[in-house]
C-alpha cells in the first residue's frame, strides 16, 4: 500500500520547486550569452527537441495509456508540410508549421478512427502499420515529396516583425531559443492537462477503459482529444527539425526507428509524469551522440581495455555507431526490469526510502 | 410510473442463453434484490441494462426512454450507474481521484468535483484513505471505493453487483446500512445482486430470482423464501 507522498503531489508545487524552476529557466535563457560553442548549443537544441517529442507522446502514451508506435507519421507530416511549402511556394516556416499542425490533426483523426477501435497490442500494431503507410506514401509520391531523394533547402528566410529583422538564422542561437520555448510550452501544456478534467479522464482511460466508459467517459472523444494534442506538438517538433537540419527524406523523418525512439524518451524517463521525458532526454540525447560519434568505442580502445586490432576492437569501431537500435533495446530491457517506473520513478522511490517512507 | 422496465430481455453467447426472456419492473425509490445461483445470468443482465453490450432481444426502458443501443457513458449520464462484481479501481490514481472521475461526469470544474467526491468518500467512511492509491487498498475498501465512485455520478438508479462479496461481517453490515440510508433519502432507486440471503431479505422490497438465464420467480422477500420452486432450484442446491 502506498501512502500519498506530498513531496510528489500531482497538485500544486512547493515554494522550493517553483524557485528551482525559475532559476533553471532563467539559466537556460542566459546560457547562449555565456556558452558560444556551436557544438554545445547543438546538443542543447537536440535535448529540447527530444523533450518536445517525448512529452508530446507522453500525453497519448503516458497519460492516456495508448501506446502509439507511429508518431513518426506526425513528425514527418510537420517536417514535410513545412519544407514543401517553403521550397515550392516560398511560404515561411512560421506559417508552414501551422499548416503542418492542421495536416497532422487531420491525420490523427483518421488514424484515431481506425486504431482506437482496437485495444492493447492490436492498437500498437495498427499504429505502426498506419505510420508505415504514411512513410511509403511519402516515398512514392515523388511529384510532391521528391521521394527518396528528399528535400533540401539552403536558406531559411529571415524572421521579421514588420520591417525589423528579428533573426536571419545564421547561427545556432535563434534555434536554441525556439527549441527552448517549444520545450517549455509542451511542459506547460502537460501541466495544464494534468490539472484539468482532461488529465483525470486520460488517466482513467489508461487505468481501465471499461470502468472509465461506465463512469460517463466517451472513449472515442477523449482518446481522440489526447491524440490530437499529441500529434499537434509532434508535428511542431517535425517542423522545427526540418528548418534546423534543412534536409528531410522519408528515412530520417518517417521511419519506424523514429517512432520507437519517441516512445523510449518517455519510457526511460518515466511515463505519465511531467518530468519523465525531460529525464529521458537527458539520458538518450548524450547516449545517441556518444554512439554516433563513436566515443564509446574509442574510449574503450584508448583506455587499453580493448585492443584496437582485436576482433572486439574492430567490431566496436566498425559497428557500434550503427548499433543504436541494439543499445536502445538493451536499455529498455534494463529499465523495464530494474526501473519499471522509469529513471525518475526509480529515484523517487530511492529518496522516499531514504526518508524512511514505505516504498 | 416505473423507473426501469425490462421487457423480454434475452442475451445469447453463441448457443448459450445467459438471459432468456427476462421481464420485470422497478418503481421509483425501491430496492430490488436480484438473486440466483452462480452463472444464473445476473451480471449479464446488468451488462445488458447499462449498455456494456446490447441485449440480443427485448427492451430496456429507463425513465421512459429506450436504452437499447446506448453506450455505457450515455447511460451513465442519463442517470444509471453500476458497480463491477470484479472491482475495477483506477489503480495508479488515489481514492480521491477515482471518485473525482465519477463526479466529473456532472461538472467540468475540478474544484466542484473534489467537493462532490469528498462528500461521497465521507458517505462510505473512508476519509482517512483519501490520498491512498486505489491499487493498494484491500478488497473491502475497493468495494467501498466502487460505491463512492458511482454515487459521485449522481445516479437515479444504482446497480450494485455483489458489493458485499469478500467482505467480513462488520464491513457487510456497514454496506447494508449504507444501502438502507440511500433508500431512506428517497432519491436513488437500487438494484442489488447479492449471494448473502440474509442481507437480501433485510434490504429488498422485492426480489427477482434468476436461474439458468430465466426468471424463476418474483415477489416480496417473504414470498421468495417460501416459494417451493426457489427452494429446490436455488436454495436447495446451495444448502
Ligand atoms: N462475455 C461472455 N461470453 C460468453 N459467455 C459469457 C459471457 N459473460 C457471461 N457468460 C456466461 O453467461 C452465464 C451467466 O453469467 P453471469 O456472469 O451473468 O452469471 P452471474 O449470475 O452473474 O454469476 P455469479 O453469481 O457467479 O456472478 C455464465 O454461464 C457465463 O459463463
Ligand atoms: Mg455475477
Amino acid at each position: 500500500m502506498k501512502p500519498f507522498n506530498p513531496l510528489f503531489s500531482q497538485r500544486g508545487a512547493s515554494a522550493v520547486q517553483v524557485t528551482v524552476g525559475i532559476v533553471v529557466i532563467a539559466a537556460l535563457f542566459a546560457f547562449p550569452q555565456f556558452v558560444k560553442s556551436p557544438y554545445v548549443l547543438h546538443m542543447m537544441i537536440l535535448f529540447f527537441l527530444s523533450t518536445l517529442m517525448g512529452q508530446s507522446w507522453n500525453i497519448i502514451g503516458g497519460y492516456t495509456g495508448q501506446y502509439s508506435v507511429g508518431h513518426a507519421a506526425y513528425f514527418g507530416t510537420g517536417a514535410y508540410t513545412t519544407l514543401i511549402l517553403l521550397s515550392t511556394k516560398e511560404i515561411a516556416p512560421w506559417y508552414g508549421m501551422w499548416l503542418g499542425i492542421a495536416a497532422s490533426i487531420i491525420l490523427a483523426l483518421i488514424i484515431g478512427s481506425i486504431c482506437f477501435r482496437l485495444r492493447g497490442p492490436y492498437f500498437v500494431l495498427a499504429s505502426i502499420a498506419v505510420a508505415e503507410i504514411v512513410r511509403l506514401t511519402a516515398l512514392n509520391l515523388t511529384s510532391i515529396t521528391k521521394g527518396a531523394e528528399g528535400i533540401l533547402v539552403i536558406d531559411i528566410p529571415a524572421f521579421k516583425i514588420g520591417e525589423t529583422v528579428i533573426t536571419d538564422f545564421s547561427s545556432k542561437v535563434p534555434y536554441y531559443y525556439i527549441a527552448l520555448v517549444l520545450a517549455l510550452v509542451i511542459i506547460g501544456v502537460t501541466w495544464l492537462v494534468q490539472h484539468s478534467k482532461l488529465g483525470y479522464y486520460f488517466q482513467a482511460i489508461r487505468e481501465d477503459q471499461d470502468a472509465a466508459h461506465s463512469l460517463g467517459i466517451n472513449l472515442t472523444i477523449w482518446k481522440n482529444s489526447a491524440l490530437v494534442i499529441s500529434a499537434a506538438f509532434t508535428s511542431l517538433a517535425g517542423s522545427f527539425y526540418a528548418i534546423f537540419v534543412k534536409f528531410i527524406d522519408p528515412s530520417t523523418v518517417l521511419p519506424l526507428d523514429l517512432s520507437v525512439q519517441i516512445v523510449l524518451i518517455s519510457i526511460i524517463g518515466g511515463i505519465g509524469t511531467i518530468f519523465g521525458p525531460v529525464v529521458g532526454s537527458l539520458v538518450l540525447v548524450p547516449l545517441s551522440e556518444a554512439l554516433r560519434s563513436n566515443v564509446i568505442a574509442e574510449g574503450l580502445i584508448n583506455s587499453g581495455l580493448v585492443s584496437e586490432t582485436s576482433g572486439i576492437g574492430i567490431f566496436l569501431k566498425e559497428h557500434l555507431a550503427h548499433a543504436h537500435v541494439l543499445i536502445y533495446g538493451i536499455l529498455v530491457v534494463v529499465v523495464i526490469l530494474f526501473m519499471p517506473e522509469g529513471v525518475l520513478g526509480y529515484f523517487r522511490k530511492m529518496t522516499a526510502k531514504r526518508k524512511g517512507g514505505k516504498a | 410510473m416505473a423507473i426501469l422496465e425490462i421487457k423480454h430481455v434475452s442475451k445469447f453467447f453463441g448457443g448459450l442463453a445467459a438471459n432468456s426472456d427476462v421481464s420485470f419492473e422497478m418503481s421509483e425509490g425501491m430496492i430490488m434484490g436480484l438473486i440466483g445461483p452462480n452463472g444464473a445470468g445476473k451480471t449479464t443482465l446488468f451488462n445488458c441494462i447499462t449498455g456494456y453490450y446490447p441485449p440480443s432481444k427485448g427492451e430496456v426502458i429507463f425513465d421512459g426512454k429506450k436504452m437499447n443501443g446506448l453506450q455505457p457513458d450515455t447511460v451513465c449520464k442519463l442517470g444509471m450507474a453500476r458497480t463491477w462484481q470484479k472491482v475495477r479501481p483506477l489503480a495508479k490514481m488515489t481514492l480521491l481521484d477515482n471518485v473525482m472521475v465519477g463526479a466529473l461526469c456532472r461538472t467540468n470544474s475540478l474544484r466542484i468535483a473534489r467537493e462532490m467526491a469528498i462528500e461521497q468518500i465521507k458517505v462510505v467512511r473512508m476519509e482517512h484513505k483519501i490520498n491512498f492509491l486505489a491499487g493498494g487498498l484491500p478488497i473491502g475498501e475497493r468495494k467501498k471505493l466502487e460505491v463512492a465512485r458511482v454515487l459521485a455520478t449522481q445516479p437515479k438508479l444504482l446497480l450494485l453487483d455483489e458489493v458485499m462479496g469478500g467482505l467480513n461481517p462488520a464491513e457487510s453490515d456497514e454496506l447494508i446500512q449504507l444501502i438502507l440510508d440511500i433508500k431512506s433519502q428517497g432519491k436513488i432507486t437500487q438494484m442489488v445482486i447479492e449471494h448473502d440471503m440474509k442481507a437480501i431479505m433485510r434490504i429488498s422490497d422485492r426480489v427477482v430470482v434468476l436461474n439458468s438465464g430465466e426468471k424463476l420467480a418474483e415477489g416480496s422477500p417473504q414470498e421468495i423464501v417460501n416459494n417451493p420452486e426457489v427452494i429446490t432450484a436455488y436454495l436447495g442446491s446451495e444448502h
